[in-house]
């Protein structure tokens, strides 16, 4: 009927009509509809390149070295024509335009030229699936399926790069520390070069660098401290990117005690200096708990020389905990130090957020808390959920290694919930995933960062994440951030613990071998399944019970078999599950991002590579938007209570995001900040904030625009 | 309209407790939450892009920037300052300041995506392009008019909301355009940002408008609005030959004119008059249309950093927050 109405329109045009009401005040989900629909009869199959036979393309992308043939001769000619026609009988349709958009700009194997397609959404699943199941057929077939289904989505780095000749790493993220010399900072820029090179996101630990004005060789006032080490890491991050798939992109940590902290903050703000302004880079800061008490008490906070504390303690800042020295540090003559009052300093920090939306913040003391494994986490990621232990490393003078540390990468994927919940076997899903992920961390070694590599070897670290939690929530007429939507939460994150350790502890006993220290860890000595075997978590009220139906969730006799099982046969896995921020996969899987609730009925998405494009709430009709408030709405608390009761099951983080509306001051933020840390909340990713139009100024008609 | 240097004689000091109009401090709240400066948009992320375009989008994308600046640099030298003897409250001097203040700002934006994206020589002819258009040689001279001293008061502001809501858009639909097809993002955000304070200014100088006519006698304000009218009807004529110039080349004129018309009835709905152009003249594309909004934009932090942050209000935590 659109295409009577308005037959000149574009599928741009089509697609923008989502965010204008019509005239009767509903929402146009049939003008998207039609704009997946054009965006394929006008673009996408004039422009891909037409194969009768799947052995003729599978030839000619092997030929012209586009596929990887070592991935395609692990399995025979008849299992790949069985493997391929069962995933395009799947039928599978992109829901949105922007699912479709997206996939065939950034994931798809184009010419040579970027002129036209060579894959379709299948193709790519397919591809995957091979690439990850390594000869195994059965296995392929289990991935496929998981993929296609939409249960699994494995992150864009592996997505997009499985099975493709030309490509980066299937990595997602990679966390570097850095150490007070001078080796060390050489050595981390040519790794974020080597890393971004490959795809990845990187955060580098800037901790333990000596402040502005510290000492070099016992010479006062030489160090210029942390930021010129920014901006060189700013302008490498730029230089370097994937084949121009994927920007480069980094962030750097700092402990709230660092005494250059109001500096780095200060990069970020409107006014900054050229000089010192960061504009691409992230930043994130390490709060121990000892500042919140001394910004209870409205005392000062001390900030401590790194440089002096390695000296007094021989080891590095971030392997002291701040708050159980604090004391100590204060008295001790040895260690320069100056003093900031501590509510000003969480002032600045909402201020700056309100500016930029950064810093990132670790709750320092929390993560530790919390970690199964043995060893100290002092840093996040770009995505802040990434928590893992770190080792330094130290260099002779001509930058080889002295002592080969361990750095951190994380390879992710995520789970539809309302897919996962519809399947046929909930178990058997999250082992898949698993499964998958440590697929990519045995085939990837990244050679070019030595640390990065051991790392890897040691641990088989994954980050298994969720996504359309709200989607799925609304679907089934329950609000966010509800009672019942923050018991969901809380018995379907255990659910999902139970089977990523199950799965971890099968691959142990498949390989017969733990991932290093797993005899050092709390998994190995039994005490992690306490709280498991002590009381259950299971659903209490009528309509969550309704939700789980026939899916069979794990009782506190399986924890206590699966206790036994892993201190007898270890995890092949150091870290299991880290809820990513999920942006572009959750458009081509049809989600709602993470488990965040939505940030606009019709969200706005801008890339630099898509432009801006809309992209509607998965399963809203015109008759359920009530479930569909946006985070804006929500508010902080309902998003904190939600993430309290994941954060519980999750052994890395989560990357949450708090909204405001612009009305807001730095007091509601430092509020949100306070509940979150109270709570158990690990880590706080972007502040968001929102501004209404001035009333007379607003665009009128305009879905996103109104509140 | 009073005398500026008997203003003087008495000097009294602002009291922004003492408001006679409480509109000034809400858009000045507005407008200083909202302050930015060229540097947070990260522009160079369009240099490849920029690359892709054709020579002759790159030609038009220069001109219709120096065409802005010409506008942002009358606005903030000219305009902005010559109502400020007729500002019936302290605090509206204030706005007015600001709001020349950040036209100073958008014109020298301008200057930063040049300097970011393009050769000297490019921008070096593309000014003298617009010194020597007549198109936009004439709509300055029209807007300038009324700016002079000892011109009426209210048609000064006229103008200048004709300016501001207007004019302007011709020039902005451009990078909207590229943004809606994935090209120059970071320039879009920026003239996004430009058009967020200049949808403001539209408004308040409209407002104030209104207030003045609400003073005024039967007769001289159906003067005023035949000016506005009359005064309309030159400036879109200009524009339409201005737009068809512009944009012929790219077979985009149709599509722009559409926005102008949208515009237009803003403009005139900021002055409180009715609209000009019937609602099927203005059927803007729906992808420029929405692409003004810049609430609630979820951008990828990592290519560009988005029009929506702002200076937040900072107040102090109490005892009571840190309840643990």
């Amino acid at each position: 009927m659109l295409d009577a109405v308005k037959p000149a329109l574009d599928y741009h045009a089509l697609n923008a009509m989502l965010n204008l009401y019509d005239d009767q005040g509903r929402i146009r989900f049939d003008a998207d509809r039609m704009a997946a629909r054009q965006y394929f009869l006008q673009h996408v199959n004039q422009n891909t390149v037409f194969f009768h036979s799947l052995d003729e393309k599978l030839g000619y992308l092997v030929e012209e070295g586009y596929y990887e043939p070592e991935v395609l001769d692990q399995y025979s000619r008849n299992f790949q024509r069985r493997i391929w026609a069962e995933a395009y009988a799947r039928k599978f349709r992109f829901p949105t335009f922007l699912g479709a958009f997206k996939y065939y700009t950034s994931y798809t194997l184009k010419t040579r030229d970027g002129q036209r397609y060579l894959e379709r959404y299948e193709d790519r699943v397919v591809m995957v699936a091979l690439t990850l199941a390594r000869g195994d057929e059965t296995l392929a077939l289990r991935f496929m399926d998981e993929i296609i289904s939409g249960r699994f989505q494995p992150a864009t780095p592996t997505f997009l790069n499985a099975g493709k000749t030309s490509r980066g790493e299937l990595i997602s993220c990679f966390l570097l520390r850095i150490e007070d010399n001078m080796e060390s900072i050489g050595r981390s820029i040519n790794s974020a070069l080597q890393l971004s090179k490959r795809g990845g996101g990187v955060a580098l630990m800037l901790t333990n660098l000596r402040e502005a004005g510290a000492p070099i060789k016992g010479i006062e006032n030489q160090s210029s401290g942390v930021i010129p080490v920014m901006k060189l890491l700013e302008d490498s991050f730029s230089y370097a990117n994937q084949l121009g798939a994927r920007q480069g992109a980094g962030a750097v940590y700092l402990n709230a005690h660092h005494p250059d902290i109001l500096r780095f903050l200060d990069t970020k703000r409107e006014n900054a200096d050229e000089k010192i302004r960061i504009k691409t880079l992230s930043l994130g800061v390490v709060i121990p708990d000892i500042t919140f008490e001394l910004a209870k008490k409205n005392q000062d906070m001390y900030l401590f020389s790194p440089h002096d504390v390695q000296k007094v303690y021989g080891l590095p800042f971030s392997e002291i905990s701040v708050t159980e020295k604090y004391a100590e540090m204060v008295d001790d003559k040895r260690i320069r130090k100056k003093k900031i009052n501590a509510r000003a300093f969480f002032q600045t920090l909402a201020e700056i957020q309100f500016e930029s939306g950064y810093p990132y913040i670790m709750f320092e003391d929390t993560v530790n808390r919390a970690n199964p494994i043995h060893g100290r986490i002092t840093m996040s990621n770009l995505c802040s959920e990434i928590l893992q232990v770190n080792e330094a490393s130290t260099y002779n003078e001509d930058l080889s290694y002295a002592h080969l540390g361990t750095d951190i990468s994380c390879n992710l994927g995520s789970l539809n919930i309302a897919a996962t919940m519809d399947g046929p076997d909930f178990g058997a899903t999250v082992e898949s995933a698993i499964r998958a992920l440590t697929a990519v961390s045995e085939m990837s070694a990244i050679e070019a960062v030595p640390s990065i590599r051991r790392g890897n070897d040691e641990a088989h670290a994954v980050g298994l994440g969720q996504m359309n939690l709200h989607g799925f929530l609304a679907r089934e007429r329950i609000h966010y951030g509800s009672p019942e939507g923050v018991e969901f939460t809380s018995v379907y994150f255990a659910a999902v613990a139970y089977h990523a350790i199950r799965a971890s502890c099968l691959l142990a006993q498949e390989k017969g071998t733990t991932f290093k220290d797993f005899d050092k860890s709390t998994y190995a000595d039994g005490s992690f399944f306490d709280r498991y075997t002590s009381r259950d978590w299971l659903p209490v009220l009528p309509e969550v019970a309704r939700l789980f139906g026939a899916i069979a969730l794990p009782s506190r006799d399986d924890w206590a078999q699966l206790k036994a099982d892993v201190m007898r046969h270890g995890l092949y896995n150091r870290n299991l599950q880290a809820v990513p921020p999920t942006g572009s996969i959750s458009y081509i899987n049809n989600s709602t991002s993470s488990i965040h609730p939505i940030v606009a009925k019709i969200e706005i998405r801008k890339e630099g590579k898509i432009g801006r494009v809309y992209y509607p709430a998965a399963f809203m009709s015109n008759d359920n938007l009530d479930y569909y408030r946006d985070a804006y709405d929500i508010g902080p608390d309902a998003i904190i209570d939600t993430y309290a009761a994941a954060s519980e099951h999750v052994d890395q983080g989560l990357s949450l995001t708090l909204f405001f509306p612009a009305e807001a001051t730095t007091r509601d933020i430092n509020r949100a900040q306070i509940r979150a840390w109270k709570k158990g909340i690990k880590t706080i990713y972007y502040i968001r904030l929102r501004q209404t139009a001035l009333e007379g100024t607003e665009v009128q008609g305009c879905v996103s625009c109104t509140l | 309209m009073k005398d500026h240097a008997a203003g003087c004689a008495i000097r009294k000091a602002i009291n922004w407790n003492r408001m006679q109009d409480d509109k000034d401090l809400e858009v000045w709240n507005r407008l200083t939450v909202n302050f930015w400066l060229p540097e947070k948009v990260p522009l160079s992320n369009d240099v490849q892009s920029w690359a892709t375009l054709r020579p002759e989008e790159r030609e038009l994308t220069i001109r219709v920037f120096t065409g802005l600046t010409l506008l942002d640099t009358v606005q903030n030298t000219v305009g902005a300052p010559s109502m400020l003897p007729d500002a019936t409250t302290p605090h509206e001097e204030a706005v007015l300041t600001n709001i020349a203040f950040m036209e100073a700002v958008h014109a020298r934006s301008y200057s930063s995506i040049f300097s970011t994206l393009c050769l000297t020589k490019e921008v070096d002819e593309a000014f003298r392009w617009s010194e020597e258009n007549p198109h936009l040689q004439a709509k300055a001279r029209l807007i300038c008019e009324e700016y002079k001293a000892g011109a009426d008061p209210l048609k000064r502001k006229i103008a200048s909301v004709f300016l501001e809501s207007f004019l302007f858009y011709s020039g902005f639909y451009l990078p909207m355009y590229w943004s809606s097809r994935a090209k120059l993002t970071n320039t879009a955000d920026l003239i996004r940002l430009i058009i967020r304070d200049e949808a403001v200014h539209g408004y308040y100088i409209g407002y104030k408008y209104q207030r003045g006519l609400e003073t005024q006698p039967e007769a001289r304000r159906q003067e005023l609005k035949d000016f506005a009218f009359a005064l309309m009807f030159d400036l879109y004529d200009i524009e339409q030959r201005y737009t068809a110039e512009l944009y012929d080349g790219l077979g985009l004129t149709e599509d722009v004119k559409a926005f102008l018309h949208y515009n237009a009835n803003k403009a005139l709905q900021n002055l409180g008059y009715e609209a000009l152009f019937p609602p099927a003249a203005c059927e803007v594309n729906p992808a420029i249309l929405a692409a003004l909004s810049p609430d609630s934009e979820n951008h990828d932090f990592f290519s560009g950093s988005g029009s929506s942050y702002v200076i937040g209000k900072a107040v102090a935590t109490e005892d009571e927050d840190w309840d643990f």
